[in-house]
């Protein structure tokens, strides 16, 4: 009996689904061993018999909320897919603002957009600010391959394998030049490892899209920036992209 | 001394480039690397130092140790690597630290796949010309070696310096034009050495034979908490250092699920999760403990494993440290301001090589088969595996030994034996904790695993002999113990009194009841069992209460009677100062202890306490020989 | 009374989330919505505020497939803003990531979305049993753009390496030249996909309605740089796309349309190939003229022949940029320099889906104040309302499930992109 999964995405890019048909002639080898049952981009049929549930993207409105509680019944086993899923996106910048505040400058006048349930944006919540995730595959987009082994864990009953340790291990196994040497705010020390430091190999800084690890050594590395002269500014504009949930949590803390 | 001219020697080495793997140092931007050369263009003799040191030949990053095929029962098959290669312009100091790479992987449970890529590389050393600014190989004294390479070559500029350290080296220069070097030009040759070792003196106020004392004498210094506060905990020093070799060793299959591979990956002490076993407890947890440990390490504990200092002031960890913590020179300074004598030990980064002199065949690192004979549920987190060897031999342990035991696809975890040492077959009693153990618990009579060991250093019978025994044991530290209590029943007359105390959280938790109630029968041993609590609709007919309170409640001579606890890390220390107000001597006490562990062989280093490897020098301790390690009893 | 409710619900095989709604009484259409449902993430918001060097990363996270092409327009609006000039290296490396973009949007398109409606099953998936040999040859492509996208950007979804004025890393000689060889080595294959596609057009509907083409046009097949072209109107600056794209509310509606000369006009590559055609590349010609597709053809199905001719550009014009590469030599570190200064910049570019429009504006330390962006599919909404008006009169006699095909077969045909827009669509249609 092969395992069962259903693909389903709310607010997103769907580029994360993308690396799922990116994985070119082993999507053939994934469906030999899984049997996709949904897959909207991709295929007409549904099914609402399913065992694994992937989910892309955040949820932004009461209907995204009542569609994902549905999808979280039906599924035995729920992976939140990206950093929509899993953080809440660059979206979750919106929450900043009040909502109102942000649909005025988007659609100026609001009147015609009001009581619809199309336009009833909350402030955007990561998938398991609304249901139980069992497991998550970070990055914006996913490493298609991290994906591939997280899905092998599960359908071997394994813990899903993600690391807890930064960038900087797989910078250096790499041996790139690290980019503090270059002036750059990296956010690699504090950022969860797994994608194999790709935009350091390519020279440009990490901006932290994969989540923070568990227990980021915060003060160290505000010290590293002080003795690189970059600006704790500088370093909130670049937590905020992915990471808006984080400056949330600490916020609300500390109120 | 021979001398070859810069022209032949290009040409030497791109003749090497046709007919093997070359690997030499080339620029990466304004950096240096060892990588593949394409030609002898992209040598660079001239560098300072490279990101990475060349353990990355011997030891890779990612090594695939062996592949499995998940189609058939249990078929592994170990990953063979061949490949000759050749690798140009290691620096002394890395040659001293392949040296003690080879000291650290030869010398007990030689390691086959390191030996493997060892024995297949031609080490072609260069004499240093440039400095790297943190470098401080001059303090270290490793500016030289005059062993340890196959040839040893200094450029001269329009000529190269060449000093034939093996025959393998001599086969390589046949047939290219050598003459021999003139007084002058052995002169420029040491020349160049002591300039550069003079140019990588950086002020190291503590000399490496003061190390050990010096960490010794300051292991509680408050310098440590103040330099781990600016720690990312990133690892870099230890990835990028040539004497730090742990490593992690995972399982991963590929998606046609039919096939997968065990492989080692780099793994480093400052990472937060080095110490992390399957229940989350993490034994290394504050940041400044990883941070004094890897100085320990090289300054304190390889020294007295090895007798190396485990530091070849490469310069590599100072100048890659963001935060700038890892330099050795200022932290010994900073150390040594705090102390005022120091002895000195008769050791240095210097060590025998010993890579010509061995030969390596067994591997080290492939399970044998075994078959799952028997499974019996002891609790609801509990069962007890009986196993046989697929080779019919018995596994021939003594008790308190373990063996590491493999689900190809699902990873290999260290599980104490549980049985006496007779038959052929053994027991295991395991609890579901992580990945590995989930899976053995799906398994059933006639399913495969893989058993390597038995390891490690077990209870000594010889010693215990006529003795008066007290065991003490919490919770899952039953199954370890029992395969001496085992023994001990079966040749009762061998021993004086014996006395057993067990005891765990809840009734529902109790291992092995109907062997406790044989226990609780006999008349030839005192048996007392207790819970922390009894919830209401569970019937107990033990005591109530911690196991400390089942102490006063037996007979026995604390001065004449030898203590053997295990249990969860928490119990030791209760129990052991009960015992030494009793007045129990230190020397009586013994203990088995868990750590994360890996290889099983003392070489993944994720087992150690302080300078100790659990696996190697455990897991049974006698407490006197490890009351004063810090990370002993957490 | 006959009548005939299709509700088409999260329509499959497009990007994004759309619902098609017919409902016909005795023949009479009652209402014709194109409903996009998706969830509105306010890009143009939390724009706000952030500095220069950011907001192309945040911008590619508009859409997984074209975000090359967002990063390069979002790109060349900043940099127009800061007067920013790039070099020609950095120029030609960029239109080899759009081209890249371009074939890896339109196989996908062509092999994963559409195929499957040519041979009447439900995806894929199934052509991997009767098929075999198509899909591989589909997903060799594929990878194929993909790899390119790699070497040019370090990713396709999300490039890395793009940044105001040049590049973080850029390929080297040997990788360039081992690009050129199979680029030079894909064009079989593409010439077996396309008699594949040949044989079975026959599957799509012949279907015309007359409306405006709009796509950048100039002295090449416009994909990077060039100014608006129109089919009705001509050519007009990249300035004025505002009063070109009009974005405005239908006092009977809740949504934005967009509309120029007539009342609804279409974007993509059919509308590229209408206005540039001529300044195809010889192979891209040749694979237009056996399809028999010329220019104006206001047949919509044939947008996903354009995307096949455009295949063969793209392949043919990369192999030019990388031989023009490999004659120049590769320079290091290219970028430009420049320092920040407050203005405003309007960005243009062709992505797979048709023309984009960035419009940022920077206060003097380099944070944005100000956003706007137009996105391709956006515009396409109208015009894929008129055409489902149009087209549902044609379709009456059929069986209900063919219907629905149809109307599902036209939506994709614009290879719609819904997650970008992040406007709202409901059009009522009432006679």
């Amino acid at each position: 009996m092969k395992t069962k999964v259903a693909f389903f995405d709310f607010g997103g890019c769907e580029g994360c689904q993308l690396q799922i048909a990116n994985l070119e002639e082993d999507v053939l080898r994934l469906i030999d061993i899984v049997k996709i049952v949904s897959f909207r981009e991709i295929m007409k049929e549904h099914s609402d018999d399913y065992d694994i549930a992937v989910i892309e993207g955040s949820i932004m409105r009461p209907m995204d909320e009542e569609r994902l509680k549905k999808i979280r019944k039906n599924a035995k086993i729920l992976i939140a897919l990206g950093a929509c899923a899993c953080l809440g996106g660059v979206q979750r910048m919106i929450n900043q603002w009040p909502v109102e505040e942000s649909k005025e400058i988007v659609y100026g006048n609001s009147e015609k957009i009001k009581d619809n349930p199309y336009f009833d944006n909350f402030h955007t919540k990561a998938v398991d600010e609304v249901v139980k995730v069992d497991a998550y595959v970070p990055g914006c987009p996913i490493d298609r391959n991290e994906f591939v082994r997280i899905l092998i864990a599960i359908i071997q009953g394994k813990k899903p394998p993600l690391p807890d340790y930064p960038l900087c291990v797989e910078c250096k196994k790499k041996e790139n030049i690290c980019l503090f040497e270059e002036g750059k705010l990296c956010l690699g020390p504090i950022t969860r490892a797994g994608c194999n430091a790709i935009c350091p190999s390519y020279g440009s800084e990490c901006e932290g899209c994969r989540g923070f690890i568990s227990h980021p050594e915060e003060r160290a590395y505000k010290e590293v920036l002080e003795n690189y002269s970059i600006s704790v500014e500088e370093l909130l504009h670049k937590k905020s992209i992915f990471n808006y949930r984080y400056i949330e949590k600490k916020r609300d803390k500390n109120e | 001394m021979k001398i070859m001219l810069k022209e032949e020697f290009l040409s030497f080495v791109d003749g090497l480039i046709e007919s093997m793997d070359v690997e030499g140092v080339k620029a990466k931007d304004k950096k240096f690397v060892f990588d593949r050369l394409g030609s002898s263009e992209e040598l660079r003799l001239d560098y300072d130092t490279t990101i990475l040191p060349p353990k990355k030949y011997f030891l890779p990053q990612y090594e695939t140790i062996m592949k499995f095929d998940l189609s058939k029962q249990f078929s592994v098959k170990k990953e063979e690597d061949h490949e000759k290669r050749v690798i140009i312009g290691v620096h002394p100091y890395d040659i001293v630290a392949i040296k003690q790479m080879d000291k650290y992987f030869l010398d007990t449970h030689p390691d086959d796949l390191y030996f493997q890529k060892r024995k297949n590389t031609v080490i072609i050393g260069s004499n240093i010309l440039n400095v790297s600014e943190k470098a401080f190989f001059g303090d270290m004294e490793t500016g030289y070696v005059d062993s340890g390479y196959d040839l040893m070559i200094t450029d001269l500029g329009d000529r190269v310096a060449i000093e034939i350290g093996t025959e393998a080296g001599r086969d390589l220069l046949r047939g290219y034009s050598l003459r021999e070097a003139s007084t002058g030009e052995i002169e420029e040759v040491k020349r160049i050495i002591n300039d550069a070792s003079e140019k990588a003196k950086r002020g190291l106020r503590v000399k490496p034979q003061k190390w050990h004392d010096l960490l010794e004498k300051s292991y509680n210094s408050e310098i440590w908490k103040k330099q781990a506060e600016k720690c990312l905990s990133c690892g870099t020093c230890t990835l990028v250092c040539p004497t730090c070799f742990c490593y992690d060793v995972t399982d991963e299959i590929d998606l046609t699920l039919k096939e997968g591979k065990r492989i080692r990956t780099w793994d480093g002490c400052l990472l937060r999760n080095f110490t992390e076993v399957a229940s989350g407890e993490i034994f290394r947890e504050k940041t400044e403990d990883r941070y004094r440990h890897r100085f320990n390490r090289k300054g304190r504990y390889l020294p007295t494993l090895l007798g190396f200092v485990a530091c070849v002031g490469c310069g590599r960890c100072s100048s890659q440290c963001i935060p700038d913590i890892a330099d050795p020179v200022n932290l010994m300074n900073m150390l040594a301001e705090e102390v005022s004598h120091l002895e000195e030990k008769s050791v240095s980064p210097h060590t025998e090589t010993i890579i010509q002199s061995t030969e390596v065949e067994k591997p080290l690192y492939v399970p044998m088969p075994a078959t799952i004979k028997n499974v019996k549920k002891l609790t609801k987190t509990e069962k007890l595996f009986e196993i046989e060897l697929d080779n019919g031999r018995s596994l021939g342990h003594m008790p308190g030994q373990f063996v590491e035991i493999s689900i190809p696809g699902y990873g290999e975890a260290p599980i104490s034996v549980s049985s006496s040492p007779d038959g052929k077959r053994f027991q295991l009693i395991v609890r579901k904790m992580g990945d590995l153990t989930s899976k053995l618990h799906t398994m059933k009579e006639g399913d495969k695993v893989g058993i390597r060991g038995p390891f490690g250093n077990g209870f000594d019978l010889e010693a215990l002999r006529g003795k008066n025994l007290i065991f003490i044991a919490g919770g899952l530290g039953l199954a370890p113990m029992r395969s001496l209590i085992s023994y001990v029943l079966k040749n009762r007359m061998d021993f004086g009194e014996v006395t057993i105390l067990y005891g765990c959280k809840e009734p529902c938790e109790v291992l092995l009841k109907e062997e406790i109630e044989e226990w609780e029968k006999r008349e030839d041993i005192q048996f007392l069992k207790s819970v922390d609590r009894c919830p209401e609709n569970e019937k107990w007919s033990g005591e109530i209460g911690v196991i400390t309170s089942l102490i006063p409640k037996v007979k026995f001579d604390p001065k004449n009677t030898t203590a053997i606890i295990v249990g969860p890390p928490v119990m030791y220390k209760f129990v052991i100062d009960d015992l030494k107000n009793l007045g129990m001597p230190e020397e009586n006490i013994i203990v088995s202890l868990e750590r994360r562990m890996k290889c099983g062989v003392g070489k993944c280093g994720h087992c150690q306490i302080n300078g100790i490897y659990v696996c190697k020098d455990g897991p049974v301790f006698n407490y006197k020989d490890i009351k004063d390690l810090p990370e002993a009893f957490t | 009374m006959n009548k005939i409710n299709i509700t088409v619900e999260h329509l499959t095989r497009v990007e994004g989330h759309g619902n098609i709604v017919v409902n016909l009484t005795d023949g009479r259409i009652e209402r014709i919505q194109w409903q996009v449902s998706e969830a509105p993430r306010m890009f143009e918001s939390f724009l706000r505020g952030k500095p220069y060097y950011e907001i192309s990363h945040i911008t590619s996270r508009i859409c997984g497939i074209c975000s090359i092409g967002h990063a390069l327009c979002s790109l060349k609006a900043t940099e127009a803003a800061m007067g920013i000039e790039i070099s020609e290296q950095t120029l030609l490396l960029r239109k080899l990531a759009l081209h890249a973009e371009n074939i890896q949007s339109h196989i996908l398109h062509i092999g994963y979305l559409v195929a499957p409606d040519l041979f009447r099953v439900g995806s894929v998936f199934h052509l991997v049993k009767t098929h075999k040999e198509t899909v591989l040859k589909i997903i060799k492509l594929h990878r194929l753009a993909n790899e390119m996208s790699d070497l040019i950007c370090g990713r396709t979804t999300h490039p890395i390496t793009l940044i105001p004025g040049g590049f973080t890393d850029i390929p080297s000689k040997k990788q360039l030249e081992d690009l050129r060889k199979k680029l030079t080595e894909i064009i079989p294959v593409c010439d077996d996909l396309s008699q594949v596609f040949l044989e079975n057009i026959h599957m799509l509907p012949e279907f015309s309605r007359e409306t405006e083409y709009i796509a950048l046009t100039g002295d090449e097949y416009a994909l990077y740089d060039g100014v608006i072209g129109s089919t009705d109107t001509g050519k007009h600056p990249i300035e004025s796309y505002e009063a070109i794209t009009n974005e405005f509310v239908v006092p009977h509606s809740t949504a934005k349309f967009a509309r120029h000369a007539r009342e609804s006009y279409m974007v993509g590559a059919l509308a590229r190939f209408n206005l540039n055609s001529d300044r195809l590349s010889p192979m891209g010609k040749i694979c237009a003229k056996r399809f028999g597709l010329k220019p104006v053809n206001y047949n919509p199905f044939m947008n996903n022949v354009a995307q096949l001719v455009e295949i063969y550009h793209c392949i043919e014009d990369s192999i030019d940029i990388v031989d023009k590469l490999l004659e120049k030599g590769l320079k290091k570190n290219d970028n430009a320099k420049y320092t920040v200064k407050a203005g405003r910049g309007i960005g243009a570019a062709e992505v797979p889906r048709g023309i984009l429009f960035h419009d940022y504006t920077y206060n003097e330390s380099g944070l944005c104040t100000k956003a706007n962006l137009v996105i391709p599919t956006n515009q396409n909404h109208n015009n894929i309302t008129k055409d489902l008006e149009a087209f549902v009169p044609m379709l009456l006699g059929k069986q209900e499930k063919e219907i629905e095909l149809n109307l599902e077969m036209l939506v994709r045909a614009y290879d719609p992109c819904i997650s970008c827009s992040t406007h709202y669509l409901k059009v009522e249609f009432k006679r």
